[in-house]
């Protein structure tokens, strides 16, 4: 909708002009629509009212009609009245009270008890008096990003217990106690050469392949309830029934995926509630500034100073960019050729960058896995942990450079502020998300020989049992380095370039303050790093059962580290962050990363040959087979049941079914959105014919 | 209260103020401290009656304990004036000064008016019951349509039940604190009863006001007061 000042070209609508048409107010008073606000009331009259009259004012019961009754279903805290008026109506309540039935009572009282239960509920969160410091000082933008950390924590914490609960624990007490397992899935017919296994260090070890081995999980570290390898392949029967730990694994994992997936669902789907869409969230970024803009939580002294910089920049900033769209519109056919033109060179630039970056991804973990295997005590300890890290050592390099610059390449491109930050936004997710699966990539080439199960090496063992003689562990691994380094990646960062940074700024010659400035707590950057973590936990958690209790851990460790560099290094924002918003981006993406993180999953467990020299899935053709013969032991119609339920009779009617659901609800939503422009319309009219009637009427008196 | 007793009462709380460390840093230090703190609770019989507690109970959002370091908080502004016992229903008010002093309220642009809005007089000056209200429609737990309601009288500043254009000019200079030219701030008030005017009268009526926040989903998160 053209702004009407826009239209008429003044800067405009005079007040002047208003005031003519206006009529006298004392008859819009009168109006029934007013009333309701009068019932609501000017401050004094209600509360002369009330006090005087020993009754609030009648218009309740005209209003709802059945009084008390009406009265209950809102609770007396939500009605915008004075305390006193609240206490004459409870009194009033109370006096019906006694004449109700025992099922109202009772009804009553659950409510209260919810009431209560809520309250408490929303006390005895975690956090809850450094996330209110945080938004005291910086503003609720920054505290959605410590918001969201400590979900993260939450759900791996809740993650971890599945996988100790289900998988580790019952694992430690079993041969903690030394009870008979049965092996199962003997199979006689595989090569002996496939079974050779060997971790373990002999002979005179060196002192510093300790903590290559701590920092790499290999050696000493292979062998433990970290990898997949450890665990075996058998049953213990108990009385009545026989824990199968294959099947234990396999469900356990795959029931950790999805408790994930509905929490986070769950999560997005209440944030949704409350960001409520209908029409394009852009059309009232003004008054969304001025009317919710101001953070009334905000500590005494510099942070409400920011606050006021800030809402004064982005109302500049707001106001420049609609001179500059203005100016857009206005350019030349020519002048948009050359712009265009323009932006498709870049966007080809970015793709460039993103596929060298990948292909550095590539070769890193290529090279890495060669170097390993050949010689891995006798580098000294820095070249070996340097070979070890290679692959995130490239990644975690990719994703700090690329981003700047797409950041630099998008200022060229001459996009509207807003779409320049989405622009990059996005691009930086998918960088960090594929460099991701590059280097999944090139693990599965390595393992599966390029995907020819007829070359040389992967002939025996349909994997390539010579470099990864349990390439599980070795994708395990990976992610294992991956956490590690992030790690330390965190550390570095913090004590080399923030707390000098800092030092610089207070301590240092003026002009080089000036240049550097203080830091900003940028949050989309943050939440990324938080996004790409969680994704590489979840990628590993099949090959690596403690991951989600190390990377809860980890995520512990960084709030407190992300709060300290906060308070001492950090300035709030320049722009003000939507967090509400943004918080459901964020889900959508962390999402994302689920999805994706499935993808490897999937296709270990239904196509790939598990090990035979190790793991709990070892002598089976896949992992998924252990399913099918458990579902074997099962009574006759369970039986049939799960088979039918996973056979695509089952899967192609009801996907045909959600399809047909999903466009009917995208129909449905777009006539409830005419119908909204609609009845806008008609608001419209109706205002201006209230006006017009009410013109006339004085007239005419 | 007469004029003179109420001046009096002004000089005599400002001398009582005057008398600790800056209040720009006892501000602050009280608002970190009262985040993290337990105060200790006096015996509940003595302040309130178990029917008082209830009625306050129902009436706001808040639990006893809360209740009850919300009356410290109140008698810590002028503990001279505040009785420690409410059993006898004290008239006792707290003048808009005191109010406005608060380390929540301190660097609140807004503080007049919201202190206006709750009060029983209108000028800002607050009873218990006053500032238990006010506390509680600025909780978290309150929903959006009484904020919402509760907004928008802070926001008419001229108590006419519509925010118009200089309303709205005076919301933004305090939002901005007058650094906006006069052209900008203009540019923005009618850009925002553009966005929200739905009957096209030029100015927003409470309906207006309640549709356009419930577009606003960073309203609930904004507009509260943590105490």
């Amino acid at each position: 909708m053209e702004p009407r000042w826009a239209q008429t070209g003044r800067d405009g609508p005079d007040d002047d002009d208003w005031g003519q048409q206006q009529p006298p107010s004392s008859l819009f008073l009168q109006l029934p629509s007013n009333a309701t606000l009068r019932f609501r009331g000017n401050v004094a009259k209600a509360w002369g009212a009330a006090l005087d009259e020993g009754e609030p004012p009648g218009a309740p019961q005209e209003r709802d009609g059945e009084g008390a009754r009406e009265q209950e279903s809102v609770p007396l805290k939500q009605l915008p009245l004075c305390m006193a008026e609240k206490r004459i109506l409870r009194l009033r309540e109370q006096r019906v009270a006694w004449k109700r039935s025992r099922w109202e009572q009772w009804q009553v009282g659950m409510r209260h008890l919810w009431g209560q239960v809520r309250g408490a509920l929303l006390y005895a969160q975690v956090w809850r008096g450094s996330l209110h410091r945080i938004e005291g000082h910086f503003g609720t933008g920054i505290q959605s990003y410590f918001n969201f950390l400590r979900f993260l924590v939450l759900l791996n914490l809740g993650g971890a217990l599945l996988m100790v609960g289900f998988v580790v624990a019952p694992n430690a007490a079993f041969e903690g106690l030394q009870l008979n397992q049965t092996q199962r899935g003997q199979n006689s017919m595989v090569n002996r050469s496939c079974l050779q296994y060997d971790p373990t260090e002999r002979g005179l070890v060196s002192y510093f392949t300790y903590l290559m081995d701590l920092l790499s999980g290999t050696g000493f570290m292979e062998l433990t309830h970290l990898f997949y390898g450890y665990y075996q392949n058998s049953a213990v029967d108990f009385v009545g029934f026989s824990y199968n730990i294959p099947l234990a694994y396999l469900l356990s994992v795959l029931g950790y995926f999805s408790v994930c997936l509905l929490w986070i669902v769950h999560r997005a789907v209440h944030l949704l509630k409350r960001s409520l869409v209908g029409e394009n969230w852009e059309l009232s970024t003004y008054s969304h500034k001025v009317f919710a803009g101001w953070d009334f939580c905000l500590a005494p002294g510099t942070a409400a100073a920011m606050k006021h910089n800030s809402l004064r920049y982005e109302l500049r900033m707001d106001l420049e960019e609609q001179t500059l769209r203005r100016l857009m519109a206005q350019r030349s056919p020519g002048q948009r050729l050359a712009l265009f033109s323009l932006r498709g060179a870049l966007n080809l630039l970015v793709l460039g960058l993103l596929g060298a970056a990948f292909y550095g991804v590539y070769r890193a973990t290529e090279y890495s896995q060669r170097a390993q295997d050949t010689s891995p005590g006798q580098q000294g300890l820095v070249l070996g942990l340097l070979v070890a890290y290679l692959p995130s050592i490239v990644i975690t390099a990719a994703n700090q450079l690329v981003p700047l610059a797409f950041g630099l390449l998008v200022r060229l491109e001459r996009y509207p502020l807003s779409l320049e930050i989405r622009l990059t936004l996005l691009r930086t997710v998918f960088l960090r998300l594929s460099s991701l699966l590059v280097l999944l990539f090139s693990l599965w080439t390595q393992i599966t020989c390029h995907g020819d199960p007829a070359a040389d090496s992967c002939r025996i063992c349909h994997y390539n049992h010579q470099q990864h003689p349990c390439w599980e562990t070795s994708v395990g691994q990976e992610m294992y380095k991956l956490l590690v380094f992030d790690l330390l990646v965190l550390l570095l960062v913090l004590l080399l370039v923030e707390f000098p940074r800092k030092l610089l700024v207070t301590h240092g010659p003026a002009p080089l303050a000036r240049l550097l400035g203080q830091q900003e707590f940028l949050v989309p950057p943050n939440v990324l790093d938080l996004v790409y973590s969680q994704t590489v936990c979840w990628v590993g958690t099949a090959f690596s059962p403690l991951l989600p209790l190390l990377h809860a851990a980890k995520f512990i460790l960084f709030f407190y580290l992300k709060k300290l560099t906060l308070f001492s290094n950090c300035r709030p924002a320049d722009r003000t962050f939507r967090a509400s918003i943004s918080s459901f981006f964020f889900l959508l993406v962390l999402l994302l990363g689920l999805a994706i993180a499935w993808v490897p999953l999937l296709y270990s467990v239904f196509v790939l040959q598990p090990s035979q020299a190790c793991g709990p899935f070892r002598g089976e053709p896949t992992m998924w087979s252990t399913l099918w013969v458990a579902i074997d032991t099962l009574p006759l119609v369970a039986r049939e049941f799960l088979q039918f339920v996973g056979s695509l009779a089952f899967a192609v009617p009801l996907f045909l079914l959600l399809c047909i659901l999903m466009f009917y609800l995208m129909a449905l939503d777009h006539s409830y959105s005419c119908l909204v422009k609609e009845l806008k319309g008609q608001l419209r009219l109706e205002g201006q014919d209230k006006v017009f009637l009410v013109t006339q009427i004085t007239e005419l008196s | 209260m007469l004029k003179e007793e109420r001046e009096f009462l002004a000089v005599f709380n400002f001398s009582y103020l005057n008398i600790q460390p800056s209040c720009k840093d006892k501000g602050k230090e009280q608002w970190d401290k009262n985040q993290d703190s337990e105060t200790e609770m006096g015996n509940k019989q003595t302040i309130f009656t178990p029917e008082q507690l209830d009625a306050y109970q129902d009436c706001t959002f808040f639990t006893r304990k809360e209740i009850l370091r919300l009356f410290y908080r109140y008698r810590d502004l002028a503990p001279q004036l505040v009785p420690l016992s409410y059993i006898n229903k004290p008239d006792v008010k707290l003048p808009y000064e005191l109010i406005g002093s608060m380390a929540e309220l301190k660097d609140n642009p807004f503080r007049q008016r919201i202190a206006e809005v709750f009060s029983e007089d209108g000028e800002g000056n607050m009873t218990l019951d006053d500032f238990l209200d006010m506390f509680s429609v600025l909780s978290e737990m309150a929903p959006r349509d009484l904020k919402a309601y509760y907004a928008f009288k802070i926001y008419d500043f001229n108590n006419d039940d519509y925010i118009c254009k200089s309303d709205l000019e005076k919301t933004v200079n305090k939002l901005t604190r007058n650094e906006l030219t006069p052209e900008e701030v203009s540019l923005v008030c009618d850009k925002v009863i553009d966005e929200a005017d739905q009957d096209n009268d030029g100015k927003l009526s409470v309906e207006d006001f309640q549709h356009m926040i419930v577009r606003a989903p960073d309203f609930l998160s904004t507009f509260h007061i943590r105490i």
